[in-house]
């Protein structure tokens, strides 16, 4: 893969016109109060809500083939990838370069996604419902890769790229393992394009991907200590390169309860220390607040580096969150789940 | 003093003036930029923006203003032919 060589002072003018973007396209996400309503809304109420704000377009152009639950499902990840790849269209050089960097997570997600339809003999169509084109691989490249027969035709098809070593390690049985190499290759790669560069912009972009890191090896913690996993398969889950990388390492495979206490006095702690008991059942609490926290992280950050790719990361944190908040909704309401379970999950930042 | 001298001095104090308003012109031009850029940015989300985007786009421009009256200044406080008017 080609690396941009980026020069070594960002100008933060380069910024000036895709964070006023950004900041003016926040404007326009679903306020927090507004979850809280549509908790108590039923589905087609919803949709027709969604249809006054930015996924309109999306409702309208797909509810002739769908309805319900999976008309909202659709439209949110169309309109998702579509805010994407508008970000990456309407910026140029430094911040595009970054912006892709960040949203390869994408064909991280498309590649996790087809290979798991596969493995559970999904149709393609079917698969196709949970692809988000955003990232470097296009919606026509992921179409014909849920398209084929088998895994390892899929795997085939990467063949050469840098996704081949990570797909190798596909043993037949399980997807826990490429899975975890997947995500392990996201973050080396970013380190790689990104870390050599020495740029201003990218040294911020690192800085919250290293905190996002820390973040997601907590919540693997979070499961897998309450879970009593030992140590060492812990350890193997843990993506290397957060900031916390040693300290979250030692913790894993601890008894919850000393696991919790360890976490005091950490900045996150805040975040999650009314929840963070000994004997709470789920983590999914601790998980939603955990991920608020990364979202005011990255606003917070923002406000010292206006001019640069934070509020743009921002940006991109905060629409993902809304969506999955709105798919929860709905496909919590679609179960009929109690509104206290469901708002349980959400991510409000 | 004499005719020669005074008139090195003016021609002196007219590049003075025009030092005054062209640095003051470029320091605007780079504040600008940015702004601009980012008022075109909101503005292709929120067309409503505009006017304030130009408002705040124009905040520099003042620095010029300035540069202008300091020129202007320079230009007209002293001039070495006024004796001989």
């Amino acid at each position: 893969m080609p690396v941009l060589r980026l020069p070594k002072f960002g100008k933060p003018v380069k910024y000036a016109y895709i964070t006023g973007r950004v900041r003016a396209m926040k404007t326009k996400l679903i306020p927090n109060e507004m979850y809280a309503r549509m908790l108590n809304m039923d589905i087609p109420e919803i949709a027709r809500y969604l249809e006054e704000t930015q996924y309109k377009e999306e409702i309208d152009a797909l509810a002739k083939d769908y309805s319900g639950a999976e008309l909202i499902e659709h439209a949110t990840f169309a309109n998702l990838a579509k805010t994407y790849r508008k970000l990456l269209e309407v910026s140029i050089d430094e911040p595009q370069f970054l912006i892709l960097e960040y949203l390869r997570r994408w064909d991280v997600w498309n590649i996790k996604t087809i290979l798991r339809g596969k493995f559970y003999g999904a149709s393609d169509s079917e698969i196709m419902k949970y692809i988000v084109p955003a990232g470097e691989l296009d919606r026509e490249f992921l179409e014909g890769l849920a398209k084929k027969d088998s895994i390892n035709d899929v795997i085939a098809a990467f063949e050469g790229t840098d996704f081949a070593e990570a797909l190798s390690k596909y043993d037949g049985k399980s997807l826990a393992s490429v899975e975890n190499a997947l995500d392990k290759l996201y973050y080396f790669r970013m380190e790689r394009a990104v870390g050599g560069t020495l740029s201003v912009g990218g040294g911020l972009l690192l800085k919250y991907v290293r905190r996002e890191i820390d973040i997601k090896n907590l919540i693997t913690l979070f499961r897998m200590n309450k879970a009593g996993i030992e140590a060492s398969i812990v350890q193997e889950n843990l993506i290397p390169g957060g900031k916390l990388g040693e300290e979250l390492s030692r913790m894993a495979g601890q008894p919850y309860a000393d696991f919790v206490r360890g976490l005091e006095g950490y900045p996150f702690w805040s975040a999650i220390s009314d929840v963070a008991t000994a004997d709470l059942d789920g983590v999914s609490r601790i998980e939603a607040r955990l991920k608020a926290y990364l979202i005011r992280y990255a606003w917070s950050l923002s406000n010292y580096h206006p001019l640069s790719i934070l509020p743009v990361l921002g940006y991109i944190v905060t629409k993902e969150t809304e969506v999955a908040n709105i798919r929860k909704i709905v496909r919590g309401k679609e179960a009929g789940l109690p509104n206290e379970l469901i708002e349980e999950q959400m991510v409000v930042a | 003093m004499a005719i020669t001298d005074a008139g090195v001095m003016y021609g002196l104090l007219a590049v003075g003036a025009g030092l005054a308003t062209g640095l003051a012109g470029i320091g605007a031009g780079v504040g600008e930029q940015g702004i601009g850029a980012a008022v075109v940015g909101v503005v292709a989300e929120e067309p409503g923006f505009l006017g304030k985007g130009l408002f705040l786009m124009l905040l520099p421009e003042t620095l010029i203003i300035f540069g202008l009256a300091v020129s202007l200044i320079l230009m007209f406080a002293w001039s070495p032919f006024a004796a001989l008017l």
